[in-house]
C-alpha cells in the first residue's frame, strides 16, 4: 500500500511556473475589466468572492499549514469594520486612511493576542479565540464611544467600482503573500511544524517566530477584508461585526475546497458564494442547515475537500508549495 | 448588605453554571471530544421542557421524565452514527463536525420554534424568601440550584458505584487497557454522550426557568460551559462545581453590563495561565 502511495507521489504533476503566471495575470485583467463593464449584481457578488477568498485563504494558512484552528477571526473583522466607521464618521478622514488604519490595528491586535493565545494549542487555542471575539462583542455592545449596541455608519463611501478594485487587489495580494511565504524556507518550517511541532523545533524551526508571523499576517488581511466589507456594507453592529457567522463561512470555504491546499479556498469560496446566493431564495434558516449538512458530509466522505481529493486522484497540484516534484 | 446578597446570588447562579459544564466536562474527560454543539443541546432541552409543560399543562420539572430519556437516546445515536466515525480522522475534524452540528441545530430550532423569546413559566417565578437584614433568596433560583446539585450528585454516584460508571472512568483513564479488560470503547463513548445530552436536558430546564431564551442562545451557554470546564479542569466533576461557583460569583460582581465580560476575561486569563484547570487529575 505504502509503496504505491509513494510511487503515485513521484508522478505528481505540478502546475506552476510561467504558464500559470500568465493564466493568473489574464484572469486578474478580465476580473478588473468586469469591474467596470459588468452589471451591478455581478460586481456585488464578486466583491463578496474577493473578500471571502482573501479571508478563507488566510484561515487555511493558519489551520491547514500551521495547525492553528482559529474560531475567532471575527475579532479582526469587527475591529477593522469599527475602525473604518470611526475614522470616516467620527474623525471625518478619507476612507483609505480608515482601511489602512484597520489593517495596522489588526496587526497590532494580533501581536497582543498572540502573547495570550500562543500559550495554548489545539482546541484550547480554538476556543480561546472564540471567547476573545465574544468578549469584544460584549464590550462593543456596552461601549458608548462606538454607539454601543446601536451600531455605526460609515461616511463617504466611494463608488462601487473603487471598492471592487480594492477587493480584487486584496484577494490577489493575499494569494501572492501566502504563495511566497509557503515557497520560502519559512513555509517548509511551517508545514513541518504542523505535522510534528516537537520534531520541527528539534531540527531548528523557530516555532514561535513562524507562528507569530502567520498569525499577524492573517490578522492584517482579515482586518483589511473586514474594513472593505463594512466600507461596502456601510453599517456595522457589534452583533454582525463580531458574529461567529464569519468563522462559519471561513470554515465551510476551507473544508469544502480542501484544507492545506493553495487552490482549495479559492474553489471553496466560489462554491460558497454561489450556494449562498442560491440558498438566499429559500426561507431564512434553511441556508445554514444545508451548508452545515454539506460540510459534515464532506468531512465524512471527502476529508481532503474538493481540490485535495482531485489532486490526489488525478495526480496534479495547483500552486504547489513543494520545491521538488518527489518527496 | 448588598455584598452578602451578591454572594447569595452568585452561589445560586453557580449551581446552574456547574450543571451547564458537567456534560461538557464528561465529553472532554471521557471521549476527548470538544463538543461545540453542547450549547444547542442545552437550548434543545429548554425548548423541550418549555413546550411540553405548556402543551400538557404540567410543571416544567415533571417534563424531565420525558426529556431526559429522549435526549439520552439522541446522544447515543449521534455518537454511534456520526461522531465515533469522524473521531477516527482526528480531533480537528471532530471539532468541526460538532461546529457544523451546532449551526444545523440552531437554525433547525429557528425554523421550528421561530425567533420568539421563550421562558418556562412556574407559579413561584417572582416569590422570594425574606431573610433578616433585608436579604432575600429567590425561590426560582433556589429550585434551579437544588435541581443542579441533585443532578451532579446522581451523576457522581453513578460514576463511582455502578459497573457502567466504572467502565466509563476506566475508559477515560486508559482506553487501551479498558478495551483489553472487555469494555467496548465505542459503546462507552455512546453512553457518555447520552449522559452528556441528558445533563443538557436538565440544564436546559434550568436555563428555561431562569432566563428567557432564543434558538440562538446556545453560543452564550456553550461559552459559560466551556469556562466552567476550563476553570474546573477537564473531566473533573467536583472541579466543575467549584468552577461554576467561581464563574457565577465573577458574573454577579461584574454587574449587569460587564458581568459577562468579566467572566470571559477570567476565562481567557485562566486559559493562558493554568489551562489544565484548578482540579485537573
Amino acid at each position: 500500500m505504502k509503496k504505491t502511495a509513494a510511487s503515485n507521489q513521484r508522478n505528481v504533476r505540478i502546475i506552476d511556473g510561467i504558464p500559470m503566471l500568465i493564466a493568473a495575470i489574464i484572469l486578474v485583467i478580465v476580473l478588473a475589466v468586469i469591474g467596470f463593464a459588468g452589471s451591478n449584481n455581478l460586481r456585488r457578488i464578486l466583491i463578496k468572492v474577493f473578500i471571502y477568498c482573501a479571508m478563507g485563504s488566510m484561515w487555511n494558512l493558519m489551520s491547514g499549514y500551521t495547525g492553528m484552528t482559529s474560531l475567532g477571526q471575527q475579532t479582526f473583522i469587527g475591529v477593522a469594520g469599527y475602525t473604518v466607521a470611526l475614522f470616516t464618521a467620527k474623525f471625518a478622514l478619507p476612507f483609505a486612511v480608515g482601511i489602512l488604519a484597520g489593517g495596522v490595528i489588526g496587526g497590532v491586535l494580533a501581536l497582543i493576542l498572540a502573547v495570550i493565545l500562543f500559550r495554548m494549542r489545539g482546541m484550547y487555542f480554538a476556543i480561546a479565540t472564540w471567547v476573545i471575539a465574544e468578549a469584544f462583542k460584549t464590550f462593543f455592545t456596552s461601549w458608548g464611544f462606538v454607539n454601543a449596541g446601536g451600531g455605526m455608519t460609515v461616511a463617504g463611501r466611494p463608488d462601487r467600482e473603487v471598492i471592487y478594485l480594492m477587493c480584487l487587489v486584496l484577494a490577489v495580494a493575499s494569494i501572492v503573500v501566502i504563495y511566497v511565504l509557503l515557497k520560502s524556507k519559512l513555509g517548509l518550517g511551517l508545514t513541518a511544524m504542523r505535522d510534528d511541532a516537537d520534531a520541527a523545533s528539534s531540527v531548528g524551526v523557530n516555532i514561535f517566530k513562524s507562528k507569530l508571523l502567520c498569525f499577524v499576517i492573517c490578522g492584517v488581511f482579515c482586518a483589511l477584508g473586514g474594513g472593505l466589507y463594512y466600507l461596502n456594507n456601510v453599517s456595522i453592529y457589534p452583533g454582525s461585526g463580531f458574529a461567529i457567522d464569519w468563522t462559519v463561512s471561513l470554515v465551510f470555504i476551507v473544508i469544502i475546497g480542501g484544507i492545506g491546499t493553495m487552490s482549495g479556498p479559492i474553489v471553496g469560496t466560489i462554491i460558497y458564494i454561489v450556494l449562498d446566493e442560491v440558498l438566499a431564495q429559500l426561507p431564512a434558516g434553511w441556508s445554514n442547515i444545508i451548508l452545515g449538512l454539506i460540510a459534515i458530509l464532506v468531512i465524512l466522505f471527502l476529508p481532503d475537500g474538493i481540490m485535495g481529493t482531485l489532486q490526489k486522484k488525478l495526480h496534479f497540484e495547483l500552486l504547489s508549495q513543494k520545491r521538488f516534484s518527489g518527496e | 448588605m448588598s455584598f452578602i446578597q451578591n454572594i447569595i446570588n452568585g452561589i445560586l447562579l453557580g449551581g446552574i453554571y456547574a450543571l451547564l459544564g458537567v456534560g461538557m466536562t464528561m465529553m472532554f474527560g471521557i471521549v476527548k471530544l470538544t463538543n461545540l454543539a453542547h450549547g444547542e443541546f442545552i437550548i434543545m432541552g429548554a425548548f423541550a421542557s418549555t413546550l411540553l409543560a405548556q402543551a400538557l399543562g404540567i410543571d416544567p420539572i415533571i417534563t424531565l421524565i420525558i426529556t431526559v430519556p429522549c435526549m439520552f437516546l439522541i446522544g447515543m445515536v449521534l455518537q454511534s452514527v456520526l461522531i465515533n466515525r469522524v473521531m477516527l480522522q482526528g480531533s480537528e475534524p471532530a471539532l468541526l463536525v460538532t461546529f457544523g452540528l451546532s449551526i444545523i441545530l440552531q437554525d433547525a430550532m429557528l425554523l421550528l420554534f421561530t425567533a420568539d423569546a421563550r421562558r418556562a413559566n412556574v407559579s413561584y417565578s417572582t416569590t422570594n424568601i425574606q431573610l433578616p437584614g433585608g436579604l432575600y433568596i429567590s425561590v426560582l433560583d433556589l429550585v434551579v440550584f437544588v435541581i443542579s446539585l441533585v443532578t451532579i450528585l446522581i451523576l457522581t454516584i453513578f460514576l463511582r458505584r455502578t459497573y457502567m460508571g466504572r467502565a466509563i472512568r476506566a475508559t477515560s483513564d486508559d482506553t487501551v487497557a479498558a478495551s483489553l479488560m472487555g469494555v467496548s470503547v465505542r459503546r462507552t463513548y455512546g453512553i457518555a454522550m447520552g449522559i452528556a445530552m441528558a445533563t443538557a436536558a436538565v440544564a436546559g430546564l434550568g436555563v428555561g426557568m431562569r432566563w428567557t431564551f432564543y434558538p440562538s442562545s446556545g453560543g452564550t451557554y456553550l461559552l459559560i460551559a466551556f469556562g466552567v470546564v476550563v476553570i474546573g479542569g477537564m473531566g473533573s466533576i467536583p472541579g466543575t462545581l467549584v468552577a461554576g461557583l467561581v464563574f457565577g460569583l465573577a458574573q454577579v460582581f461584574g454587574g449587569a453590563n460587564y458581568g459577562l465580560l468579566v467572566s470571559y476575561i477570567l476565562l481567557i486569563v485562566m486559559l493562558a495561565v493554568r489551562p489544565q484547570g484548578l482540579f485537573s487529575k
